[in-house]
């Protein structure tokens, strides 16, 4: 039989192993579901004031609003961070009435890439730091306090640094 | 790249990696010193720290200026997004997995709170509106 000669062309037909935890990844992934993979991470924290936790995440932090849908609630974005702010309220009460409230020390992290000019400018415009910029072994911090005294660190990386590349999915 | 960044504070950071590898799908990424390790999970990388002594090299964790130690705890979380948030529970209490409420449904979401062994809590929730959803 004659070689078709646009067979050259043709790219191979590579055979593939069935794969079901490959196959529910891609499902999700086309229907938008998801497991607990998504593109983007949220994180919540409580607020005493979310008009002004909002004015502070967006002008002193480089958050935009993406929802303000009630007194109570906002959705910032700030690249693939969904930050959600809350005021303490029946909704998130505990089955024993307790209420949550802002504070503690788990924090969101944000890079920057001068961390000495950004914590002097956010200095001056009246932010308020638990800790100033102090050095640790592959990250310089600093730690700075929102309005209603939650935390968030800042962090620059230094020599050694290390980021996976990829994101497994 | 894991794009977003959040440090938790754990009182024993192995048990802390069992629990998020373990049980909430979370990744390995490095645990060079028995204070400090980092986990992934799609584009969170999670950031385990014990509370060190002032002279530690791990920056974040030491205490601050006034000698106040970080502690585990507090309300802040952060959320996983599940398909199926009864499915899901289901699957995590015979592990042993501490819930601090039951399911509660909200305007966007169905939610649970997770504790970890730390006593820092997770919030797992299902949207139950498009504006909740995370997409891929």
């Amino acid at each position: 039989m004659t070689p078709d000669p646009l067979d050259a062309l043709r790219l191979w037909n590579v055979p593939i192993e069935p794969h079901p935890a490959f196959a529910d990844a891609l499902w999700q992934r086309i229907t938008g579901g998801g497991e607990a993979v998504a593109r983007s991470a949220t994180v919540r924290y409580f607020v005493e004031d979310l008009d002004q936790a909002i004015a502070f995440c967006c002008d002193q932090l480089g958050f935009d609003e993406e929802l303000h849908p009630s007194p109570t609630f906002a959705m910032l974005y700030r690249g693939d961070l969904r930050l959600l702010l809350s005021v303490p309220g029946e909704p998130h009460a505990l089955p024993d009435g307790t209420l949550p409230e802002p504070g503690g020390w788990n924090r969101i992290s944000l890079q920057v890439s001068n961390l000495n000019a950004t914590v002097a400018a956010l200095g001056a415009s009246g932010v308020t730091f638990r800790r100033g910029v102090t050095a640790g072994v592959a990250v310089d911090t600093a730690l700075l306090a929102d309005p209603s005294g939650n935390p968030v660190e800042l962090f620059e990386a230094r020599a050694g640094y290390h980021e996976r590349t990829t994101t497994k999915e | 790249m894991s794009t977003v960044s959040v440090r938790y504070i754990v009182d024993d950071v192995d048990a802390a990696i069992d629990f998020y590898c373990g049980q909430l799908g979370f990744e390995q990424q490095m645990h060079p010193d028995p204070a400090f390790a980092t986990l992934t999970l799609g584009d969170l990388r999670l950031v385990l720290v014990s509370p060190v002594g002032p002279d530690h090299p791990g920056g974040g964790s030491r205490p601050m200026p006034d000698g106040t130690q970080q502690q585990p705890g507090g309300w802040n979380r952060i959320m996983l997004q599940v398909s199926d948030l009864e499915g899901t529970v289901e699957a995590l209490r015979p592990s042993g997995v501490r819930f601090r409420n039951e399911i509660v449904t909200g305007i966007g979401t169905k939610q649970i709170l997770v504790q970890d062994p730390a006593g820092n809590l997770v919030e797992l929730f299902e949207p139950i509106r498009s504006e909740a959803r995370l997409t891929t």
